[in-house]
């Protein structure tokens, strides 16, 4: 029982993970607080459902349209909403992500009614038995396709040229200006990996569950996640994202189904209580 | 000259004009006030007898409005008011104040339902827990700032919810929680039209309150947060102390406007409370203006009213088919939302300030011309 309960925690808390490490890398990039990485989550969701079920398309050429829309739709936003509040406070910059949750939620019920809809792909569904143990094949299917996405997003800012240039805008925009590097584009760059990673997430949260607008507040359960493992740290997202499964599925099963948002919520309480740079971010300091 | 107009070669006569001004602004002012109190009054006349000064109006005239509308738009006003208080002059954003709301109807619920308390009493209760609400959930932000400000709320909302719901299916149940009649002593506020007035009451104060709560010396220490938080703490302000005083005073306001919420429409369930429910209060604020106590009021009247007004384009609609049709008649709920996200969107991109910003920035431009024109008149 145990086992079963550890495996869905961490199955789901590896998609929460790669939802998480979209909003941390826009964070990173841009120091733009998404709100709307939840509503991201549902487009993707959408975006499956229009790949798959309106328009047909076989399994690796929707997939192929679900990454280029979503990239799309994140180069979009950060040109028409974020770039022009560039300098802003952060509160107005805060204010227009939540301003488009609404404008996306809107679209989205009107586009394809407020009822939802199942999503159903070629991904194996079934169940394998590994001695007293049932690992459903989504699940792991799920886990294997975020670890891949977190690892090749890793290898990426770690070891090519366009990902050292991104780290560099990270650390710092002027600097990154005064060297040379594009840093508009580096930017929409970040909004585009965030968005596609969400729409990943979207994909197989859309699939676990149904896909309705309702799936934003499992994708907004990245920002628990990325506070947990700490706003500025890249593999914190990962692990805060695991972090958040765990718990979700073992409070779901031991205490009771509805349950698991109190212990989530109640855990990043705490961490800002007490941690508030999180697990694995740096202590930030107030200067004068 | 335009700008400098009491450099020293112009003082007698612009000077002079520009206290002939004041007064005038004064009056001016004055006069408005009268007026919109006047028409406040009248407001629920015309509701009810569907007729201005004795012409009548068609229900397209009067938006299909009904006074129950407008009572549900005084309360959400006080939200908006509430939530404006903290976002835009204390500088903190809150996703919480769905759950506010909510702190206000389970008191009510509890206080009023379960145990009989009178109503004023249920009002003052919800003002106490709501303040205690903000309070726990405030304290996070005696470590963090800004930015993490935003996560304790959405955890206030997401624990507050489940609490609602363990607490509806407890002592209620799927159906929801129902309120009995209100009554201000032995005033039963049975009909639309004595809630209109007390609410009403209550709005004014609740304005009011917290004009002069910003007037006030900790008022403007909060601007001085908002604005520049290690400037201020270098006078000497609190935040810390300060920054838990504004959200337990907002807290509390939003949870008795729950609170009346709750008795107005008699039953709530946990689903009249989602964070759709909280995200509107901050598109009412946005909309309005950031820091301005008028432009919230604004920001819900519009908020309140734009379904009204897309009925009415939708009856209009409805002979016409197709596309137009479908979006009107079939997506009117969504429209709303998306014609609203958008002002959101467009108002904070080219008018950061809300309405209220654009209306200060068209009376500027106002006195400037006018302030030429007289200048010119001087020099000739």
């Amino acid at each position: 029982m145990l086992g079963q309960v550890l495996f869905g925690g961490l199955a789901v808390g590896s998609i929460y993970g790669l939802v998480a490490l979209g909003f941390a890398v826009i964070f990173k990039g841009t120091e733009v607080f998404n709100f709307a990485q939840g509503m991201f989550v549902v487009c993707g969701a959408y975006l499956a459902v229009t790949a798959m079920s309106v328009l047909g398309l076989p399994f690796f050429a929707g997939a192929v349209f679900i990454v280029c829309a979503a990239a799309l739709l994140g180069v979009l936003i950060h040109a028409l909403l974020i770039q022009p509040l560039s300098g802003r406070p952060m509160l107005s910059v805060i204010m227009i992500t939540i301003a488009l949750c609404i404008v996306l939620r809107a679209l989205i019920e009107m586009i394809f009614g407020s009822a939802g809809r199942p999503l159903s792909t070629p991904l194996p569904s079934g169940v394998i038995t590994l001695g007293s143990l049932r690992i459903s094949k989504l699940h792991l299917t799920a886990m294997l396709v975020s670890w891949v996405c977190m690892g090749g997003f890793g290898a990426f800012f770690r070891f090519t040229p366009i990902g050292l240039l991104m780290r560099a805008t990270a650390d710092g925009h002027e600097a990154a200006v005064v060297s040379g590097i594009n840093v508009n584009l580096m930017n929409r760059l970040a909004w585009a990996i965030g968005s596609v990673l969400a729409a990943v997430g979207g994909l197989f949260l859309g699939q676990l569950q149904i896909v309705s607008t309702e799936l934003e507040s499992i994708g907004l359960l990245a920002l628990p996640a990325v506070v947990i493992g700490g706003m500025q740290s890249i593999p914190g997202a990962i692990v805060g994202g695991l972090l958040v499964g765990l718990v979700e599925q073992l409070a779901a099963s031991y205490v009771s189904p509805k349950s698991s948002d109190i212990f989530i919520y109640g855990l990043l309480l705490l961490i800002l209580m007490f941690r508030p740079w999180g697990l694995f971010g740096q202590r930030e300091l107030g200067r004068v | 000259m335009i700008k400098n107009s009491n450099s020293a070669d112009h003082v007698s006569p612009i000077h002079s004009s520009v206290e002939g001004r004041d007064n005038m602004s004064h009056m001016a002012r004055n006069v408005r006030w009268a007026l919109a109190i006047v028409a406040l009054l009248y407001l629920p006349v015309v509701l009810t007898d569907r007729a201005i000064f004795g012409i009548p109006l068609s229900n397209a005239q009067l938006l299909n409005l009904s006074l129950t509308q407008i009572n549900l738009m005084l309360i959400a006003m006080m939200g908006a008011l509430s939530l404006n208080f903290l976002t835009g002059c204390a500088g903190l954003i809150s996703i919480g104040h769905a759950a506010l709301y909510a702190v206000g109807a389970m008191t009510a619920a509890t206080a009023g339902t379960l145990w009989g308390w009178p109503f004023t009493l249920v009002l003052l209760a919800a003002g106490v827990t709501g303040a205690s609400a903000g309070f726990l959930a405030g304290l996070p932000s005696l470590r963090v700032r800004g930015l993490y400000f935003v996560l304790s709320t959405m955890a206030l909302h997401y624990i507050v919810m489940y609490a609602f719901l363990e607490y509806q299916f407890k002592f209620f149940d799927v159906v929801g929680i129902p309120f009995k009649n209100a009554s201000l002593g032995s005033f039963e506020l049975s009909t639309p039209l004595r809630w209109y007035g007390f609410l009403l009451l209550l709005t004014v104060l609740v304005f009011w309150g917290l004009r002069n709560t910003l007037r006030s010396r900790e008022g403007q220490a909060l601007t001085a947060m908002r604005d520049h938080e290690l400037a201020a703490t270098s006078l000497g302000v609190n935040v810390r102390t300060l920054r838990l005083k504004a959200f337990m005073l907002s807290s509390a306001i939003a949870s008795v406007a729950g609170a009346l919420y709750a008795y107005y429409l008699t039953n709530v369930t946990s689903e009249s409370f989602g964070i759709g429910f909280a995200i509107e209060f901050i598109a009412m604020i946005i909309v309005g203006g950031m820091g301005s106590l008028g432009g919230s009021l604004v920001g819900a009247a519009l908020w309140l009213l734009l379904p009204s007004i897309i009925n009415l384009i939708a009856s209009q609609a409805n002979e016409t088919t197709g596309l137009v049709h479908l979006v009107l008649v079939d997506h009117k709920a969504q429209l709303v939302q998306l014609i609203f996200g958008l002002l959101v969107v467009v108002l904070l991109i080219f008018a950061p300030d809300g309405l209220a910003g654009l209306s200060k920035q068209w009376q500027k431009r106002k006195r400037n011309t006018d302030s030429s024109a007289s200048a010119h008149k001087g020099e000739a």
